[in-house]
Parts: C-alpha cells; sequence; structure tokens
C-alpha cells in the first residue's frame, strides 16, 4: 500500500531491555524498521509502548539491548550526537505536549528559531504551512488551551513536522478522539508519510488505525513481541493473544461463576 | 534497632542521593548560563528580562509595602524599650541596623520565595507532567538553558535588587512613625540613622540576599523537577518547595550571621 517503503532498516532495536527500579517493562525487544515504512506497535495499555518510544527518540537510555539508527549506535552515543540525530526526529506525543504558556504558532516557529537562522517572517510563512498542512491554518494566535484535544493532536503534528524530519513517531495519535476525528488524523499520517516520503513510528491500540495506515505491525504483550509482520501475516500467525486482541475479547475472568464471585468478595 | 539503622540508613543515602542530584543541576546551570554563551551558544535574554519583571518588578509593591510595616512595627517595639531610658533617639539606629543586616534580606527573600519560588516549581513540575520538557528534549532544546538559567540568572539579579529597596522602605517606615506617632524630630532621626549605618552593614545584607537568591531558585528548580504523576504532585512539590526554601534561608542567614560576627 505504501510505494515509499524499502527494504532497508533505519532504525534496528536488539534485545531491548528497560526497568523502572525493580520493575521490569521491557524484556527483550528486538525489531527493525525499514526506510519509508509505517510502522505501528501495537499492544495494550500498559504494556510499555511508551516507554519503548521514549527509548526510540533517546529520552531514557535502556538498561540493556542497543538502538541503531541509520547503523549508527544511538544508545551509546554522546549527548551531543544524540542532539544532531533528534534534529530529523520528530515526536507527536500521548497528551499533545504543546508548551502551554506560548501560542500555537510560536509553538511551531520555536523549533525553526531555536535551530536555524532564518528570518522572522520565513519562519512566519513556514509556521503558516505547516499549520495549513494539519488542517490549522488560522489559528497560530490561539493558546493551546484554547484547542479540542484533536486540534491540539493536529498542532503537535506541526510542531513535529517543523525540521522537516525524516522520522516520526506518535505515541496514541488517536486515542480519545471520536472514531471521526481519529480517522481524520489516520489520514493525516498517511498524507505525510507519502507526501514527504517519512518513516513513520505509530503507538496504538486501536486496530482501526492499523486496518488505515500500517504497513507492517508489530505486538507487544507484557514486555515482549508476540508477533511481527504486515496486516496478512499477523492476521494469519494465529497467536491467542492476536486473535484475541484482534476479536476484542476481554482476559477471562474465570469460567466458574462462583470462582468469580469470590474473587470478588476476596474470601 | 535494626529498624532504627536501617531508616537513618536510608535517609542519609536519600539525602547523598538529593546532594548529588542538586550539585548536578548546579554544575549544569553554571555551565548553561556562564560557560556556553562564551562558546557562542547564546543566552535566552529575552526571556531572562521577562523572568526579572516578573521576580523583581512585579514584587515590589508586596515587598515595599510589608517592609515598610515591619520598619514601622520595629520602631514601636524599640521605642517601648528606648523610651524608658529617655533614648527613643537610638530608635534609628535599631531600625536602621537591623534593617540593612536583617531583615529587609529575610522579609525580601521569604516573600519572593512565596511568590516566585514556588511559581518556579509549579511551572517546571506542571510542564514535566505534561510531558512539556519531554518535547523540550526531544527538540534538541536542552532544558536547562531553555527554563532553568533565565529563571536563575533572573533570580540573582531580582533579589538584591528589591532587597536594596526593601532596606530604604523599612527604614522609611520606622522613619515615618517615629516622627509621626512618637514625634522625634525628623532631622534627628536622619543624622542618627546616617550616622548608625556603616558600609558593612549593607555588604552584609547584600551578600545574605544573593545567597539567599541561589536557594530560592535552586529550590525551586530542584522540586518542580522531581514532579511525577499529575496535578496533585504539583501541589506536593510546590508547597515542599516553599517550606524547605524558606528553612534554608533561615540556615544560610543563620551562617552568614555568624559569620559576618566574627569578620
Ligand atoms: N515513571 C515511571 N515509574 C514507574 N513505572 C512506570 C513509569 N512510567 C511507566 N511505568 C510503568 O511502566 C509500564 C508501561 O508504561 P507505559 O507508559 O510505557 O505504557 P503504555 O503501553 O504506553 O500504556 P498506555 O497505552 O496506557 O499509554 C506501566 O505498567 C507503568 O505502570
Ligand atoms: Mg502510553
Amino acid at each position: 500500500m505504501n510505494e515509499n517503503a524499502t527494504s532497508e532498516p533505519i532504525i534496528q532495536v536488539r534485545d531491548l531491555e528497560v526497568s523502572y527500579g525493580d520493575f521490569k517493562v521491557l524484556k527483550g525487544v528486538s525489531f527493525d524498521v525499514m526506510r519509508g515504512e509505517t510502522f505501528v506497535i501495537l499492544g495494550g495499555s500498559g504494556c510499555g509502548k511508551s516507554t519503548l518510544l521514549r527509548n526510540l527518540v533517546g529520552l531514557m537510555r535502556p538498561a540493556a539491548g542497543r538502538i541503531l539508527i541509520n547503523g549508527q549506535d544511538f544508545t551509546a552515543m554522546s549527548d551531543n550526537d544524540r542532539m544532531e540525530i533528534r534534529k530529523r526526529m520528530g515526536m507527536c506525543f500521548q497528551g499533545s505536549a504543546l508548551f502551554g504558556s506560548m501560542t500555537v504558532g510560536d509553538n511551531v516557529a520555536l523549533p525553526l528559531r531555536e535551530h536555524t537562522k532564518l528570518e522572522e517572517s520565513t519562519i512566519d510563512i513556514m509556521t503558516k504551512i505547516k499549520l495549513e498542512l494539519v488542517g490549522l491554518g488560522g489559528f497560530e494566535g490561539f493558546m493551546p488551551s484554547e484547542l479540542s484535544g484533536g486540534m491540539k493532536k493536529r498542532a503537535g503534528l506541526a510542531r513535529a513536522m517543523a525540521m522537516d524530519p525524516k522520522m516520526i513517531f506518535y505515541d496514541e495519535p488517536s486515542a480519545g478522539l471520536d472514531p471521526i476525528v481519529a480517522a481524520g488524523l489516520d489520514m493525516l499520517i498517511r498524507k505525510m508519510q507519502s507526501t514527504f516520503n517519512l518513516t513513520s513510528i505509530v503507538v496504538t491500540h486501536e486496530m482501526s488505525s492499523v486496518e488505515l495506515i500500517a504497513d507492517r505491525v508489530c505486538f507487544l504483550k507484557n514486555g515482549e513481541v508476540v508477533a511481527i509482520g504486515t496486516r496478512e501475516e499477523i492476521a494469519a500467525s494465529g497467536h491467542p493473544f492476536v486473535q484475541q486482541f484482534m476479536a476484542r475479547r476481554p482476559e477471562d475472568e474465570g469460567s466458574d461463576r462462583e470462582d468469580y464471585l469470590r474473587s470478588l468478595t476476596g474470601a | 534497632m535494626t529498624a532504627f539503622v536501617g531508616t537513618t540508613g536510608r535517609l542519609a543515602l536519600n539525602s547523598l542521593y538529593a546532594v548529588a542530584r542538586v550539585c548536578v543541576l548546579v554544575v549544569d546551570t553554571l555551565q548553561w548560563a556562564f560557560v556556553a554563551p562564551l562558546r557562542g551558544k547564546g543566552l535566552r535574554v529575552r526571556s531572562t528580562i521577562e523572568q526579572f519583571v516578573e521576580i523583581g518588578v512585579n514584587s515590589l509593591p508586596i515587598v515595599l509595602l510589608i517592609t515598610f510595616l515591619i520598619g514601622a512595627i520595629m520602631a514601636m517595639q524599640s521605642s517601648y524599650q528606648l523610651a524608658r531610658f529617655g533614648a527613643t533617639r537610638y530608635i534609628a539606629n535599631l531600625v536602621g541596623v537591623a534593617a540593612l543586616r536583617e531583615l529587609a534580606p529575610l522579609m525580601t527573600a521569604i516573600l519572593i520565595t512565596g511568590r516566585s519560588g514556588s511559581a518556579i516549581t509549579a511551572e517546571i513540575g506542571t510542564m514535566k507532567v505534561a510531558e512539556e520538557i519531554d518535547a523540550l528534549e526531544v527538540m534538541g532544546l536542552n532544558p536547562t538553558k531553555f527554563l532553568v538559567v533565565p529563571k536563575f540568572l533572573a533570580m540573582m539579579m531580582a533579589v538584591p535588587c528589591v532587597t536594596v529597596l526593601a532596606m530604604l522602605s523599612m527604614i522609611i517606615g520606622g522613619f515615618a512613625l517615629t516622627t509621626v506617632v512618637i514625634g522625634l524630630d525628623a532631622s534627628m532621626y536622619i543624622e542618627q540613622t546616617a550616622g548608625a549605618l556603616v558600609p558593612k552593614d549593607l555588604v552584609t545584607g547584600m551578600v545574605k540576599s544573593v545567597f539567599f537568591a541561589l536557594t530560592i531558585s535552586w529550590v525551586g528548580v530542584y522540586r518542580g523537577f522531581q514532579v511525577e504523576g499529575g496535578a496533585e504532585g504539583v501541589g506536593k512539590r510546590t508547597t515542599s518547595s516553599v517550606v524547605t526554601s524558606i528553612f534554608l534561608i533561615i540556615i544560610v542567614d543563620l551562617i552568614f550571621t555568624v559569620l559576618f560576627y566574627f569578620v
């Protein structure tokens, strides 16, 4: 579905282990992301998706394992080198993370003002273009608190796109939005992908997003990869957790009614 | 017994850890405030000026009002004692020396802690909770350079400036009460004040105010970065920021008072 996708890895994750204190969140995760594809990381709430993303963009250092970006070891790099690579990355946060003290326009302009020596008038035009691109033309004077949830996500995307990144990371882009707005965001992700030839890494727990945007999918459960591949390969894999996730079946509560009542009362 | 040893040990380790974290923060701030600009990495001048206006200029009304009133209160209280010896002219000495060496720097620091120390913690904490700090880092912007240094520099300039004005206001408060209520001669009060104060009094107060500024900014920033969880985390850390800061200000005050007594 995506003619830009290649089979040349841009991100390689090897045996990644991450813990918070004694609590191990990721237990040896490995996968490759190819240049130009949309790679979707799917998994239940609390299984460590955001944690994985934070490691990929270098906000956390893993306890063990390696992350290679363009063949360079991102985990062992000095902070300065990481900063350079980060300028080629964009990230959309789960809660949009717009700077509340700045207007939407200033939010988008910030990376340009800080990292480039462009004229203020040029920055103005570029800000307008980016906001236009996500369907927020004319909103540059608004404060983030004056935007709806979906608009905030779009503004966050415009900010992530400000420096024309090569890779873009989305944390739950469509969570907490109504289905129409969510589908609109998915379409936007596809548009960015095809217009700018981006590599996109999308974390989500929405099966509907997977159908709209994914080239390849990686299933996470309890900090491990249970299945990886194209949608067809995943569907055919027959892994019980994958089947359960796709059919939206809940965890078994205990088959016996007596057991269930007992578990509730704690007797 | 073992429980006691364990608790004490853990407490000591945690304090040690906190001290280490503060040291990292201090070195990082100084690096970005003074070394990096020399290497052409830039300083956020506009943001620093905005913070200076917020911390220094906007706190003037309340600081000047309160120090004026305390000057008046001090004059009244000392008159109560001195009148018995017929020595009311020495009210001027008492108010002047106490204002410069002790009360103006201390009151200014405590008021600015309440206004701006808490605001620094709340702002950084809210940004942390909302992943805004992470967003800065992902954009390749250093949070220390971007957030901490402007606040730090503004605080270092604002607190001493406000302190000087607070000293003046406190003396005027004492002067107003003494001349109006107690009925002492105005020119005598001024003469008496001028005779009582020596440069060392001013130096003592200013040195204190610089160290108070360091305390307020570092406690505020440190507590801000400690925030975890949600809104209640911000509230908790903001409270503890004010409490810690005032406690440390008193300790610093004590140390310098003892020091200046001997030198
Ligand atoms: N700062 C932290 N300290 C301790 N534990 C944490 C911290 N952040 C996350 N965790 C734990 O790590 C696990 C994974 O968290 P993470 O945020 O990565 O989940 P997620 O897959 O993104 O979930 P969601 O879909 O709800 O966003 C959770 O069980 C959480 O309790
Ligand atoms: Mg998450």
